[in-house]
Formats: structure tokens, sequence, C-alpha cells
């Protein structure tokens, strides 16, 4: 999902980064008021976690592999999505600037699509569920779909960008990734909340915990 | 990932003319072109903006085979999307195949001018990031006033990603000598997404006590909440300036020759 550089003109990229300026503004007032100074390393050893995770290939049925994005997840265990907007947007300049995976002027919609949709929406689909639903289902759903729809933000504005007409990028992008969303998000994103809940039920913030094991 | 990070480390760490110019330099350079290859649409341009790239290339002594193989590694990612370009844009037909589908000579022009670009940029940035130890990136970052609570989650992210992979090598090793084999399909597949997903929860778990760990020392040491870093900033040489307004210079001819070169 990391869009290179090239594919969105430069003045559609301003403004995403107008965006995720704004929202990194948010963000970054959220940690000074709500963090602790005990959270600072903990953000930067989850960016370098995060930064592992990714590296970590799932196979995929059909023969492919995909691998996870993580701010679904960090968002709950962290209880904030502004958590996971701050820790994606380090691990994607590290991945633009040193590896060359996504652009450098398209690195606002990156952030965009992974950081803030992925986190936004992984985030409160989980608060919105866990009332009705068990929390274990609502980490599944949150996280699928926050992929899910990341993917199809990323396919309009490649749209609006001109390179891939809406409906053939739709049907590929959301295909596609509705099926690593579903496999490689989703079904491991629970494994590993219903594991921390298990072993270090601390770890995870009061209000994203599974209230019916405690 | 695509390359190992202790290969990149090791070739950014050689010296060269182009690994001893200063990070700053660098960033601004590798910025000024890769905008300009974004908003420019003349193929000729770009071919000669990679040349000029390709001749930096060969002033950093780096491993060329190392470097081409960056490159192609990262190309395929936006490449798919150029590839089907010819198919999708509407214009002059060249060709027509089964099913309907048409070849434009638009598209085709179109998927060539993407792929350049893209080529340029990722020249850019595999030349930038292999010339550049990743820890002067970073504070090449914050001494262009990057946000201040950014730049050192940035800086202390990059120290510990190579404690990361070694861990995630280890328990990769771990699994592998008890004959875990991540793509074995013989291996019900949901109890594989369930191993990966403890792989990835001790990662997290690691990130957890690692973070907690390191607080501490950060305390014992006097940590109040903000971290001041005394660097000794190595003294601009001269040649720095050069290769700027050598890249600058380069970037007005080309847009100074622009009308006359048709593609």
């Amino acid at each position: 999902m990391h869009i290179p550089d090239g594919f969105i003109p430069l003045e559609q990229c301003v403004i995403y980064y107008i965006i995720v300026i704004i929202i990194g503004y948010f963000a970054v007032r959220w940690a000074k008021n709500n963090l602790d100074e005990r959270q600072i390393p903990l953000l930067s050893v989850l960016g370098a976690g995060v930064f592992a995770i990714m590296a970590l290939n799932i196979p995929i049925p059909w023969g492919t592999s995909g691998h996870m994005i993580g701010s679904p997840i960090v968002s709950i265990l962290l209880g904030s999505p502004y958590a996971g907007v701050l820790v994606m947007t380090v691990v994607l300049i590290i991945q633009s600037l040193a590896f060359g995976d996504g652009g450098v002027t398209v690195l606002g919609a990156n952030i965009f699509n992974m950081g803030i949709i992925g986190s936004f929406v992984g985030f409160y689909l989980f608060k919105g569920l866990k009332p009705f639903i068990h929390a274990t289902p609502a980490v599944f759903i949150g996280s699928f779909l926050a992929i899910f729809i990341a993917a199809i933000a990323c396919a309009v504005e490649l749209a609006i960008a001109g390179i891939f007409p809406l409906e053939d990028g739709l049907i590929f992008m959301g295909i596609y990734h509705a099926v690593i969303g579903l496999v490689g998000e989703g079904v491991i994103s629970t494994v590993v909340y219903i594991a921390i809940n298990n072993v270090r039920p601390d770890l995870i913030s009061k209000g994203c915990l599974d209230s019916n094991e405690n | 990932m695509n390359v190992s990070l202790n290969k990149l480390e090791m070739e950014a760490r050689k010296s060269s003319v182009i690994h001893n110019l200063d990070a700053r330099i660098k960033l601004i350079m590798t910025l000024i072109i890769i905008v300009y290859s974004v908003l420019t649409s003349n193929i000729l341009i770009l071919i000669l903006l990679e040349s000029y790239i390709i001749i930096l290339t060969f002033f950093s002594k780096l491993s060329l085979s190392y470097y081409f193989k960056r490159v192609l590694y990262i190309l395929p990612f936006g490449g798919f999307i150029a590839i089907f370009q010819p198919f999708i844009l509407s214009g002059t037909i060249l060709y027509t195949l089964p099913f309907g589908i048409n070849i434009n000579y638009e598209g085709i022009i179109f998927a060539v001018l993407l792929l350049t670009r893209l080529l340029v940029c990722i020249s850019m940035i595999v030349l930038f990031s292999s010339s550049t130890p990743m820890n002067n990136i970073i504070s090449s970052l914050r001494s262009l006033g990057f946000p201040k609570i950014l730049a050192m989650i940035l800086s202390m992210t990059v120290r510990y990603l190579f404690v990361f992979f070694d861990e995630l090598e280890n328990i990769r090793n771990a699994q592998k000598s008890r004959c875990f084999n991540i793509w074995n399909r013989k291996a019900k597949y949901l109890w594989t997404l369930k191993q990966i997903g403890y792989t990835i929860m001790m990662i997290f778990l690691n990130s957890f006590e690692k973070g907690e760990k390191i607080y501490f020392s950060m305390i014992s040491r006097g940590y109040v909440g903000e971290t001041v870093s005394y660097i000794k900033e190595p003294p601009m040489m001269r040649i720095n300036y050069c290769i700027l307004i050598l890249t600058l210079l380069l970037i007005v001819l080309l847009e100074i020759a622009k009308p006359f070169i048709i593609l």
C-alpha cells in the first residue's frame, strides 16, 4: 500500500501533507498531555518493533504473501489512535528515507492512509463494537476493516491523481487488501491481543482490556 | 525487508566523496531532485537526471551490484501500476488484444514517463540512504527543523531497529530449529497463523519490556522528559556547497533547455 514517488501530482501531495501536519499537531499535543515521560521511549521502541513486524512476510492463500501494518493493534494496545499515528509516522519516515519503501513526496498520503485511517478506523471500530460484542471479535473486525478502508482510500487517491481508474482500482486494491486485511491484519492482531491479554494484561490500556476475563 | 540492515549500514559507513558530504546537504539534494522529477513530465529530462545520479553513484564507491539490486527490488512496487497504463488510458489504439483490450500510444508514453520518474526517485533515495548512516539521516532531519518530540522518537527508533531485527531473527531461528517452516503447506493454515501471531506478540512484549528498561536506565542518568544532545557539528567543507550548487545549476539548466528538449 506504499505509494511511490511520482504517482501523485505535487499539488495533491501538499494537501495530504497539510492534513497530516494538522493531525500530527493534535497527536503531539496528545502525547504531551497524556503520555507520561515513560511512554516516549516506549513509543520509539514500539516503532522499531512495528518495523520488524512489517518485515515479516505472512503467507496468504493464492500463493502470495503480505505483511501486517500494525497501526490498529498499536492504537488498541496503547488506548489512543494518536499513539498509532505517531508510531506509524516514525516508521513510514524511516521506510521512505532509508529504504525507499514509499516515496518522499507522497509521504503525506502514505501516513494518511496507513497511519491516520488505519489507527482511527481500527481504534474507534473496536471501541464502538466492544460494548456489544466480545472484545476479541471487536479487535478482529476493527483491524480488518481499518486495512480494508485504508486500501480503498489508497485506490481513491490514485484515481484522483489520474493514475488508475476508480472502478478497477477499487476492485484490485479492495479484493487484494480484503484478503490481506482478513488474514494478515485481522487474524494476527486478534492472536496478538488474546495472547497479550493472557500473559501481560497490565500492558493493555485500561479502556481496551477484555472485560469478560478480568 | 528488501535489504539486510547490516549490509545497509556497512555500505553507508564506507568513505568516499559522496559519503563524506554533509548529511543535510545530501538530504536537501535528494529532496530537490525528487521534487523536480515529480514536477517534470519530460522523459528526456528525467533520463538526464538519472545519468547525473549514476555519475554520482560511481563517485560514491558503492558496490554497484548491491546498488542496482536495491533499485531493482523497489521498482516492482510502482512498476506494477505503470505497466497497466497502456491498457487503461484511452487514446490512439495501436493494437487490439482479444477480449477488447486495447493498447494505446498515450498509455505507453505515460507508462514510460511513470517508470523513468520512479527510477530517478528510487535511485536517488537508494544513493542517499546507502551513503549516509541512518543516525545521520535522522540528525539531519532534526537540524532542518523537524518537531522535537518526533525527532527524539525517530532517533531512538533507529537505534533499536537493529536490536529488533536481531530479535526477530532469533525467534525465527528458534522456530526453524523446531522444524517450523512458515511456508509449509502441509501444516494447518490457521495453526501457522497462530504461530506467526505468537512471534509478533513476542516482539510487542519485547518492545514494551525494553521500553520500560530503557526508561529506567534513562532516568538513572538524569532524564527529565526532554533531551538535549550535544553533537559536534563537522565543519562544512567547501565541496558540500559545490555539489549543491552543481545540482541546482543542472536543474536550472534543464529547466531553461526544456523548450528545446522535446519528447
